[in-house]
């Protein structure tokens, strides 16, 4: 493989899963504080709004998990081999 | 790969090899296919068969022992299908979603619980099914079918009347959209399962004891997390496709 | 822990470059239509082994319990109903037993006073009977002594005063 994009291949990995990793974890702070308040304010939805908290936490967790495919196909699968 | 060699002459333990993209192939005719994907899904379904056997071959109605914890099971996938596709129409889907959950669980929880890398295989190595994305997109390719399959049944061609909603400018995406669910639902799922694997196999790597274990904890929550995910979005799509515009059309 | 990043560092260079053996992570092949039928065999299988008996089980349970519910709601009235029954009947055999006791308690006060003024005047009776007879002896003692005293007096007097003197 080309040496120069082994380099740019590794580099882009990093920042795939560094970059794919803020939106997401802005969004899942957001949400999770959100449900705090939300319990606070009505303890007894709690178990509704841990559901729903969950639910969408993982929603948001495939976004970086997306970044980290893209990232594993740079480093093991990398197309331009 | 290499990457496992280099790996392993760090760590001698045998538990803490990393391997990726590494297959066990089988040839069946011209056709080839992963053994390890189909070695571990056979134990999966085995097991369920097994459960399912044990649960229903002598039923009671007071449920005592497996029958208990099967009927729990099935009375929690069908509060999930009954709450995205609706009290009218969620029965006849219930053995789907609840075989896609049943099954994603198993295989997770296998693969995160199991030291399937204790058993040698000449190349590759045994893990979670799920771990494999021949299985994730088979996965999301079925649920594709099944909501297709469900709003033909249900609206016949009206069911492309869908694509026109709410404006005839949204098409496009309304279309790329039928392209992004599977892939989705099949990224999401391998990308997590991996993703988990490759965690804890370099935490192993790196600190052989202890330290590894809350990431395995976190490990078998989010496997849980995601057969769940899977579950309920396929729910959540079937009943898309049931109920699309339902409501528009008693309006008329 | 140098020595061991630097291994990770060329084991990393050496994947990329080892790539070139085609990159295996995203390789489809049978694999992918074989487990969607393997998928739909398991559904069906599980559809007839599982979903289906135990679904039945789970509604025939639930017609069962909503049945027994009915079955105990329609009891409970009938026991209520007897219940109020029974404790009616309860109430007139206590008001009838009160009654009872109380004409008895009546009979038994009026046979107890009549004895006891019987009893009362008997006893008066008596008293007056003996008292009468007390007196009358009295009577009889006092008029027996009467010359005795006469005589004692006479005699007193006599030894007194002397013999003559008295005449």
């Amino acid at each position: 493989m080309n040496p120069t994009v082994a380099a740019a291949s590794v580099i882009a990995a990093a920042l795939a899963v560094g970059l794919a990793s803020i939106g997401p974890g802005i969004g899942q702070g957001n949400a999770a504080g959100q449900a705090v308040e939300g319990i606070a304010r009505q303890p007894e939805a709690e178990g509704k709004i841990r559901g729903t908290l969950i639910l969408s936490l993982a929603f948001m967790e495939s976004l970086t998990i997306y970044g980290l495919v893209v990232a594993l196909i740079l480093l093991f699968a990398n197309p331009f081999a | 790969m290499h990457m496992l060699d280099g790996l392993n002459i760090i760590n001698s333990l045998p538990l803490a090899a990393l391997e990726v993209g590494r297959h066990l192939y089988w040839r069946l005719g011209n056709l080839q296919i992963h053994g390890q994907v189909f070695l571990t899904s056979w134990f999966v379904i085995g097991l369920l068969l097994i459960a399912a056997i044990a649960a229903t071959r002598n039923v009671q109605r007071i449920p005592r022992g497996i029958q208990n914890l099967m009927e729990y099971a099935l009375e929690y996938i069908r509060n999930l299908a009954k709450d995205q596709i609706g009290e009218r129409e969620y029965r006849p889907w219930v053995p789907f979603i609840g075989t896609l959950f049943l099954f994603i669980f198993l295989s997770n929880w296998s693969g995160a619980l199991l030291p399937w890398k204790l058993i040698h295989l000449p190349s590759g190595e045994l893990a979670a099914p799920t771990n494999d994305i021949n299985t994730t997109v088979a996965l999301a390719l079925l649920t594709s079918l099944a909501y297709f399959y469900a709003g033909f049944r249900k609206r016949g061609l009206g069911y492309f009347a869908k694509y026109l909603e709410p404006t005839p400018i949204l098409l496009p995406i309304n279309i790329l959209e039928d392209f992004t669910k599977p892939l989705s639902l099949s990224f999401r799922l391998f990308g997590n399962i991996l993703a988990d694997e490759l965690v804890v196999g370099v935490l192993v790597l790196l600190v052989p004891f202890i330290v590894p274990i809350p990431v395995m904890l976190l490990g078998l929550f989010t496997s849980a997390i995601q057969a769940l995910v899977f579950a309920t979005l396929a729910a959540v799509y079937i009943g898309e496709a049931i109920e699309g515009h339902g409501e528009h059309e008693e309006e008329h | 822990m140098i020595s061991q990043w630097s291994l990770l560092l060329t084991t990393a260079v050496a994947v990329v470059e080892e790539v070139e053996e085609k990159g295996k992570l995203f390789d489809f092949d049978a694999t992918l239509p074989l487990m969607m039928i393997q998928i739909v065999i398991l559904v069906a299988a599980l559809n007839a082994l599982f979903y289906k008996p135990l679904g039945k089980v789970l509604d025939d349970r639930d017609e069962y319990i909503r049945g027994g519910l009915g079955d105990a709601k329609a009891r409970l009235a009938e026991a209520e109903t007897l219940t109020k029954k029974y404790e009616a009947e309860l109430a007139g055999t206590r008001r009838e037993s009160q009654a009872v006791i109380a004409t008895a308690k009546a009979e038994a006060q009026k046979i107890a006073a009549g004895q006891l003024a019987q009893t009362q005047q008997a006893a008066q009776v008596q008293r007056e009977q003996a008292q009468q007879e007390i007196e009358q002896q009295k009577q009889s003692a006092f008029t027996a002594l009467e010359p005795q005293v006469e005589a004692l007096s006479r005699q007193i007097l006599t030894k007194l005063l002397g013999a003559e003197l008295v005449k």
